[in-house]
């Protein structure tokens, strides 16, 4: 009987002590984060979303077309389109395409890129309609010369040095739009650049305007790529 | 409570009765067929695979550094153990240095690792057991500040990519290792405070004291290894008797269970082993030498010299093994996991059988199964 009662007594006595623990806790400043209304803080390393780098002081696009990400990729989610360029006899890229839906984050593109131009971007709220929207040209991944110089400063990633002398003009952000349109002058390219502008602001998630947008884009760049392999 | 269902004398038809594989409380997709008399397990046949997503092979079908950024997937909860063990291997082989601060930061990372997936393990133990305590409160709160600095270190969260073969891939900056001591300053307030809610709670004392007793001699035969055995009282952890790394440099010591191997010596067993880790990690971060992090440079086409190695370390789950055969080129020629959640898993249907239906996930959640590293 006594025995019963040191165990009775015990036992409430350990459910008081959980229970003040629990009671404690009330009181304590909640740990959990509203999350769409306060952003987490990332780390500059966060593995997220694929963009390109362009110089931050020049606003040159810093892909040498060298397609050591497309290689390395383990799921094969990157294609570069590249030509060699006749005057220059220097490789110039025309589209950079990433399938963010294959893509797993896994962050070696990053780590092989000789110029530090494809980086993950904190940047991770990337859901859209449409597989095809998750297919990023390089119109979508290009970052802004303010963003680049934001992500070179956080990543600690030395700037590019300066060419030693400018043979030709310095090259447009996007060169597929610049380039192509001497070989074929159609009037789709055009309608792209119009279309594909409100595409450039980072994160805005307008269902109805991407879906028009993806389409022609694609279809845009197929074009193109058969284009470069007829040469 | 089995005894007292076992001597009345009520007759009933066996029924069989399938538990998953979309079972909540299976961690993930395990089926158990369960042959049932009443109450009473009669015959468990665990099915398992569903989760196979050929880990071995894609290993031998991608380069070995393209394979690193996968390891992580083949126990999810403990990334950096699998990444480890890969990396031994290919070390073995291509007899390359690794740094000591590599080697620290290596001991560090794993330890930390150790405390999250024993957290993960410790809230869904107890939803097993039917507390609210688990999943999204106590244990979650410490477990996202070290998957915070995780993040910081390796990138992401869970898939770290961050032990490589030769070295790790990025050397913290000094505010990191202030956070790391910050965390391990409170962690064994939260432990104490775990413990105040759970270890003695009279609930859990009836739900896992005496239930579940893994006899040693059964945990041998079945190659159980990790928390497991060691809560049966057997002395066996491969940092202390196979020590790799810079583990003997470490002091710390191994808990072992006080009673006769029930669910609640491994539930105490994994609780003494934080406090363990937490230790470990202080001292890492006092003896943190200074110098290079790799001693082998991370390339696409990262090469290991041609033979055979193998490796074994101490997971949270138990023993991990990995076995590689290179032949020289980019690519292993043969990948080869041994992993302790598989083996551990075997013993089930011994422990299982002949205890009641509300035991089976008392008993399935403190030996601590991972199906994902069960199926890889």
């Amino acid at each position: 009987m006594s025995n019963l009662l040191t165990r009775a007594k015990d036992s409430i006595y350990q459910v008081l002590r959980g229970l003040k623990t629990v009671a404690v806790h009330s009181l304590r400043i909640p740990t959990t984060k509203e999350y769409p209304d306060t952003m987490p803080p990332l780390p500059p390393h966060f593995r997220g979303r694929l963009a390109l780098n362009v110089n931050p002081e020049t606003n040159e696009h810093l892909c040498i077309s060298c397609r050591q990400c497309e290689r390395v990729c383990p799921d094969k989610c990157i294609e570069i389109t590249a030509h060699k360029s006749p005057e220059t006899n220097k490789l110039e890229l025309i589209d950079f395409k990433i399938d963010h839906g294959l893509c797993m984050f896994c962050g070696l593109c990053t780590e092989v890129c000789p110029t530090d131009c494809i980086i993950n971007t904190n940047d991770f709220e990337m859901a859209d309609y449409s597989r095809e929207a998750l297919v990023y040209d390089i119109r979508k991944l290009t970052l802004t010369q303010g963003e680049s110089s934001h992500y070179f400063a956080a990543k600690e990633i030395a700037l590019p040095k300066p060419k030693p002398a400018k043979p030709v003009a310095s090259a447009p952000i996007a060169p597929s739009i610049a380039k192509p349109v001497e070989t074929k002058t159609e009037a789709k390219p055009v309608e792209t650049k119009t279309e594909a502008k409100p595409a450039e602001t980072k994160t805005e998630t307008k269902p109805a305007e991407t879906k028009t947008e993806a389409k022609p884009a694609e279809t845009d760049t197929d074009t193109k790529s058969t284009d470069n392999e007829s040469k | 409570m089995s005894t007292n269902l076992e001597t009345t004398n009520l007759k009933t038809d066996e029924m069989i009765i399938n538990m998953g594989p979309q079972h909540p409380a299976t961690h993930g997709v395990l089926r158990l067929i369960l042959k049932l008399d009443g109450e009473i397990v009669r015959h468990v046949e665990p099915v398992i695979g569903h989760l196979h997503r050929a880990q071995e092979w894609q290993g031998q079908n991608r380069t070995l550094f393209q394979y690193q950024a996968l390891i992580d997937r083949v126990d999810y909860l403990s990334g950096m153990f699998t990444s480890l063990a890969f990396a031994h291997a290919c070390e073995q082989i291509d007899g390359c240095q690794i740094p000591p601060r590599a080697q620290y930061l290596r001991a560090l990372v794993c330890e930390m690792n150790r405390i999250s997936s024993h957290l993960l393990w410790l809230g869904t133990f107890l939803i097993d057991l039917g507390a609210l305590f688990g999943f999204p409160f106590y244990p979650f709160r410490e477990r996202e500040k070290l998957l915070d600095l995780f993040e910081e270190i390796a990138g992401q969260r869970m898939m770290f990519n961050y032990i490589r073969i030769g070295g790790v891939q990025r050397d913290p900056k000094p505010s990191w290792f202030e956070k790391v001591r910050k965390f391990t300053a409170e962690f064994p307030d939260r432990i104490d405070e775990y413990e105040a809610i759970v270890t003695q709670n009279p609930i859990v004392l009836k739900r896992t004291k005496g239930v579940g007793i893994l006899d040693k001699s059964v945990a041998m035969d079945y190659g159980v290894t990790g928390p497991s055995i060691r809560g049966s009282g057997i002395n066996y952890d491969l940092r202390k008797t196979r020590p790799y790394g810079i583990y003997p440099e470490l002091n710390f010591e191994i808990p072992l269970g006080q009673n006769q191997g029930d669910t609640w010596d491994r539930y105490m067993c994994r609780i003494l082993e934080m406090r363990q880790s937490n230790n470990l990690i202080n001292q890492c971060l006092d003896k943190m030498p200074e110098g290079e992090i790799s001693g082998k440079k991370q390339i696409a086409g990262l090469r290991i010299k041609a033979g055979e190695g193998f490796s074994a370390i101490e997971s949270p789950r138990g023993v991990l093994g990995c076995y590689v055969i290179s032949n020289g080129s980019d690519k292993a020629y043969r990948i080869r996991w041994r992993n302790p959640s598989f083996c551990n898993l075997a013993v089930l249907p011994s422990l299982l059988i002949g205890r009641p239906i509300s035991d089976i996930m008392a008993i399935f959640g403190s030996i601590d199964v991972i199906l994902p590293d069960v199926d890889r």
